[in-house]
């Protein structure tokens, strides 16, 4: 199910009023025109899965958080920044999910350089 | 006032390179954070540079304690992406196989388990015994004792040899016997009931909105097994039970895990004794012609660990992307939650009971 950004929050909660309250999995794809975000929701008692899928544009790249709706969201959506560059607006992110990993690359982004010289960080 | 201590990244009980940073209040945690990433090799990039069957031996090696089930997951996601059939023998084959993947991994987890919560290596070594049987039966069936690589897209590498199901029986037999020794072994011992019992509750609301899954989901009393839900192979056609416990407690999440390995060795002698005569082999890697049908695909596998989930975004030549949702992953996000108030060594009993790999959480 194609959904706006803006309407990303509301169309979580709409799922989860109708018994979607399982997390799958927050994923994306670089189409490199456009990211587009996956969210995979599930509904335990009838055992369906139901998807939203955001498009958003790579130079302005974030999405809202749903971690109001789907606790497990947290650490998919910290993953969602460090492996693509998304920012997740809405709430803090303390540290890195990954340790040592200095979050300045997008490695799942098409455009990503495989040389290119690596700093790691210390993030407590 | 709390205090901060580091445990970790290497530390026996932490089951590989996991690093937890836990407040304390006194003797109980306040926080508890887990820091991955120490085994993070980037394989969700990495495929994307390779051609479809060059990736197998890279999933093996996210989940070293069960591989030939990722394995099997990645190829049966690439067999729906090019829109191959199965085999009707390679599919009682791959099903004998995974449940006894899903022996292996469980008795290796029954033994560190045992250690984390103070029953020192009597019953690992026991555990790593039995194993071995399985180990045994697995490299008959695929040439290698721990990587096996054995999956072809719309079959195996090699059919089963000659008297393997008699072998198999032999050794399912005595392991069935000792999985009741191992249960009596530890449930008459007050010392591992009080470290189980109780702790580290997650109750079923809980549990659904952390998201975890496989026997830690099954533990909170959610019935959900994508075996008996979405079957696929020969499951449907198999007799057994998911296993359901409700207590939500360590203990509760042993048990599940102790019973289903009773219905894998159930699972395994049926798919053996039903299992028909044809053609099991599957295509050879240098004729497969680079062909993706669907463009996207999704396949939900049960993992000893619980649910994986592979999207695939295929290209002609090589998956555009991949997208693996490993159970591990999520179990140990919810670590944090369910530690929280506990006591300090009850965090190893909770972590025991999650069944970690960290090759697998960190991807």
């Amino acid at each position: 199910m194609k959904i706006e950004r803006s309407g990303l929050v509301q169309g979580a909660r709409d799922l989860k009023t109708r018994g979607y309250s399982y997390l799958v999995k927050i994923t994306a794809v670089d189409y490199e025109k456009y990211l587009e975000v996956i969210y995979t929701v599930r509904n335990l008692s009838e055992r369906k899965d139901e998807t939203l899928e955001v498009e958003i544009d790579p130079a302005d790249a974030w999405v809202p958080t749903v971690m109001g709706e789907f606790r497990a969201a947290d650490w998919y959506e910290r993953e969602l920044f460090e492996m693509f560059g998304i920012q997740v607006k809405g709430r803090n992110v303390e540290r890195l999910l990954l340790e040592k990993w200095n979050g300045k690359a997008a490695p799942l982004r098409k455009n990503f350089t495989w040389n290119a010289p690596y700093e790691t960080s210390d993030n407590q | 006032m709390t205090t901060r201590i580091n445990i970790g990244p290497v530390h026996p009980s932490t089951h590989g390179v996991l690093r937890l940073v836990a407040d304390i209040d006194g003797d109980t945690v306040v926080n508890l954070e887990p820091h991955i990433g120490f085994l993070h090799r980037g394989v969700e990039k990495l495929v994307e540079t390779r051609m479809y069957m060059q990736s197998p031996p890279y999933m093996e090696k996210l989940d070293y304690v069960a591989p030939m089930s990722y394995d099997e997951a990645y190829v049966a996601t690439v067999e729906q992406a090019m829109g191959v059939e199965v085999k009707e023998r390679a599919m009682w084959v791959r099903t004998a196989l995974l449940e006894l993947q899903r022996i292996a991994s469980h008795l290796l987890w029954l033994g560190t388990m045992a250690n984390d919560v103070g029953q020192f290596f009597t019953l690992f070594m026991w555990c790593f015994k039995d194993r071995d049987l399985v180990l045994r039966l697995l490299e008959e069936a695929s040439g290698a004792r721990m990587f096996y690589v054995n999956m072809r897209i719309g079959g195996l590498i090699r059919d089963l040899p000659p008297g393997f199901e008699d072998r198999a029986r032999e050794a399912l037999d005595y392991i069935e016997k000792r999985v009741k020794e191992y249960e009596d072994f530890l449930e008459k011992n007050p010392l591992f009931m009080e470290r189980m019992k109780g702790v580290g509750v997650m109750d079923r609301d809980m549990a659904i909105s952390l998201g975890v899954t496989g026997p830690v989901l099954r533990g909170s009393g959610v019935s959900y097994d994508v075996r008996k839900d979405i079957p696929y192979y020969v499951y449907d056609k198999l007799n057994f039970e998911a296993q359901v416990r409700s207590e939500g407690d360590c203990f509760a999440r042993y048990k599940v895990r102790m019973l289903e390995l009773r219905e894998s060795i159930k699972l395994v002698r049926n798919a053996l004794s039903k299992m028909p005569a044809g053609d099991a082999l599957g295509m050879q890697v240098r004729l497969i012609l680079p062909s993706a049908k669907n463009r996207e695909v999704r396949v939900s596998r049960e993992l000893p660990r619980g649910e994986c989930m592979m999207y695939m975004v295929a290209d002609p030549q090589r998956p555009y992307r991949l997208s693996i949702r490993s159970p591990t992953f999520i179990n140990l996000a919810a670590l944090g939650e369910i530690s929280k108030g506990c006591k300090t060594a009850d965090i190893f009993a909770i972590l025991g009971s999650l069944d970690v790999v960290m090759g697998d959480a960190d991807r």
